[in-house]
């Protein structure tokens, strides 16, 4: 008995030893995603867990955004569709229906992958910048309508406040509790996003994103891969938007700016920043741009007007994408790749080495 | 019934008619050629019968069941495969990854009794044209014959019936020609169709038994390549009409 155990134990190591550790930037993931485990700790300000939660949820929209585009090619400029359906359609039933958020939040989301179906059946037609102007048009389209039936959804007000998460702590813990939440629904979402970029279903995806034509000439239906790619990555997105309606760090609101261009074009600006493809880039990318634009620079050290607020990142990161242009993440997965295969052949040569001496 | 049946086929493109009321037929277990000068409609005719193309008229039929014009992942479900002139490899992925996109279709993930799983068949896909090697490598990477070993494990892999090889022997030197050489038999033996365009006649002539002549979209000469390398309209087509 105490065997088996003794080999399931050591197969669990194995299996982590291979997967993780050998693969250094999977190991450098999990040691942040632990450090910001043990964060709390160190009793920050409320300030920065506001920053860091919306950091979270910027970058679960981001990885999801990553791998519609970055890996199946297909270009999304509308994203924040999702995020604002999630987030409206919670809100909306929380304030009209009182269901509870175990309730809303899954028919957000529900909502929000539906609508990828007839959102991804036209821009498979369409190509080049046609694609790019009708996923830019569509959030619009929605924040209009918004506006226009303000007497349900309170037009430019939003609505809320919604039902929260931790009604019974107090209120710091509140925060904390939020901050785990958040953090936690990121490293599931990464998880599975990252595994499913990786699976035999990433790659039929990066074959359409590579080659369409030749994929069909694969037998592949490129057209079932393209809308499961744009349902998988729309329900992430519209998770993060359904998040934020309950959360305080929108006042447990549902607001207009989640339709907004502004917030298509964020996971954009996060993936670049990042390494696009990679499914780490974006979450690195949002999570270092979310620190630097609302501790550093924001609130903390200078007092800057929120209108001068994009470019207190957007200039630092067009700077480091001349001197790192496929990204920040991949520059230092890249380099922590070369020390793996220096210390490999370093270990291979010492292993061949001491065969020799042996003979 | 014939494994192929092509019969009038025809695809104009605005005033060009590149495809003209083409038939043909191709039987289970043959080699087939297709050659003809730059511009007679080899490549358009492949494109028409593995649905890249849809015909302005004529049918396509395998195995007495019409195809004419279906979406072309569905034809391949069905039996036809194609390796393409210029080579279209996936670039980002690896080249075993490469062959498991074809491995992931309804048709390339049939069971085979010893092959467990994608992976295995996809190695064992690349062994057949001897890419084990350079199984990790990043498609992007490999050399132009290489590639061209590579379309063709991609294309079996799909388990076709037929196999449309377009140009297998383009641009490689005469090494590579003769390994393929005898990769394309070893396929034919696996009980592989084979339907082939090619430029370099030495090499086709080796392997095809019967070989079909196209010019200017029309079908001109049917015969083995004996036959053919005498027929005269075939010499003035290639040569020019000073021969």
């Amino acid at each position: 008995m105490i065997k088996m155990v003794k080999i399931f134990l050591r197969s669990v190591y194995t299996s982590f030893a291979t997967n993780i550790l050998d693969r250094p930037g999977r190991l450098l993931s999990l040691l942040i995603f632990v450090l910001l485990l043990f964060f709390p700790i160190t009793r920050p300000t409320q300030n920065l867990l506001f920053v860091m939660i919306g950091g979270f949820i910027l970058a679960m929209f981001a990885a999801s955004w990553d791998l519609l585009v970055g890996r199946c090619g297909q270009i999304s400029l509308g994203h924040s569709l999702y995020f604002g359906l999630g987030t409206y359609t919670t809100a909306l039933l929380c304030h009209y229906q009182g269901l509870p958020i175990y309730v809303t939040i899954p028919i957000g989301v529900l909502v929000g992958t539906l609508i990828a179906v007839p959102v991804g059946f036209p821009a498979i037609r369409l190509r080049g910048p046609y694609l790019s102007l009708t996923s830019m048009a569509l959030p619009l389209i929605a924040a209009a309508m918004v506006i226009a039936f303000r007497d349900v959804t309170h037009g430019e007000e939003g609505i809320g406040p919604n039902f929260r998460f931790f009604p019974n702590l107090s209120w710091y813990k509140q925060w904390v509790g939020e901050y785990y939440l958040a953090l936690m629904l990121l490293f599931i979402s990464a998880c599975i996003i990252y595994k499913i970029a990786n699976s035999r279903i990433g790659i039929v995806f990066v074959s359409i994103l590579d080659d369409e034509l030749a994929s069909k000439a694969c037998g592949i239906n490129v057209t079932k891969y393209k809308l499961l790619a744009f349902a998988i990555s729309a329900l992430f997105a519209s998770l993060a938007g359904a998040y934020t309606a309950h959360s305080m760090i929108t006042g447990t609101r549902a607001a207009i700016g989640s339709l907004s261009l502004t917030q298509s074009f964020l996971p954009v600006i996060f993936t670049t920043f990042g390494g696009i493809g990679t499914i780490y880039g974006p979450i690195a990318g949002a999570l270092i741009i979310a620190l630097v634009d609302g501790y550093i620079l924001g609130i903390e050290v200078l007092n800057i007007e929120i209108a001068w607020h994009p470019l207190t990142y957007i200039i630092p990161v067009i700077i480091l994408l001349i001197v790192w242009p496929r990204g920040i993440a991949r520059f230092v997965t890249d380099k922590l790749d070369d020390l793996q295969e220096e210390r490999l052949l370093e270990e291979r040569g010492k292993w061949i080495w001491k065969r020799k001496k042996v003979k | 019934m014939h494994l192929l049946e092509v019969e009038n086929l025809t695809k104009r493109f605005g005033g060009l008619t590149a495809v003209n009321k083409v038939s043909l037929h191709i039987d289970e277990g043959e080699i087939v050629g297709l050659i003809g000068p730059n511009g007679s409609g080899k490549t358009t005719l492949f494109n028409l019968i593995t649905g890249i193309l849809k015909p302005d008229s004529g049918t396509v039929k395998l195995n007495g069941e019409d195809v004419t014009g279906l979406a072309p992942h569905k034809i391949v479900n069905k039996g036809i495969a194609r390796t393409w002139q210029l080579v279209r490899p996936f670039r980002h992925l690896p080249a075993i990854a490469n062959v498991l996109v074809s491995c992931q279709a309804p048709r390339g993930s049939r069971k085979i009794e010893w092959v467990k799983t994608p992976e295995r068949k996809a190695l064992e896909m690349l062994d057949e044209v001897g890419l084990t090697d350079m199984m990790m490598e990043p498609a992007g990477n490999l050399s132009h014959g290489n590639l061209k070993r590579l379309e063709i494990a991609r294309a079996i892999a799909t388990e076709p019936d037929l196999l449309l090889l377009d140009e297998p022997f383009g641009g490689i030197n005469p090494i590579e020609t003769d390994y393929l050489t005898k990769s394309i038999r070893r396929i034919h033996l696996d009980g592989r169709t084979l339907f082939i365009v090619e430029h370099k006649l030495h090499a086709l002539m080796k392997i095809v038994k019967r070989v079909i002549v196209l010019d200017e979209g029309k079908l001109i000469a049917e015969g083995s390549p004996k036959e053919i390398s005498k027929n005269k309209r075939v010499i003035e087509v290639y040569m020019g009409g000073a021969f």
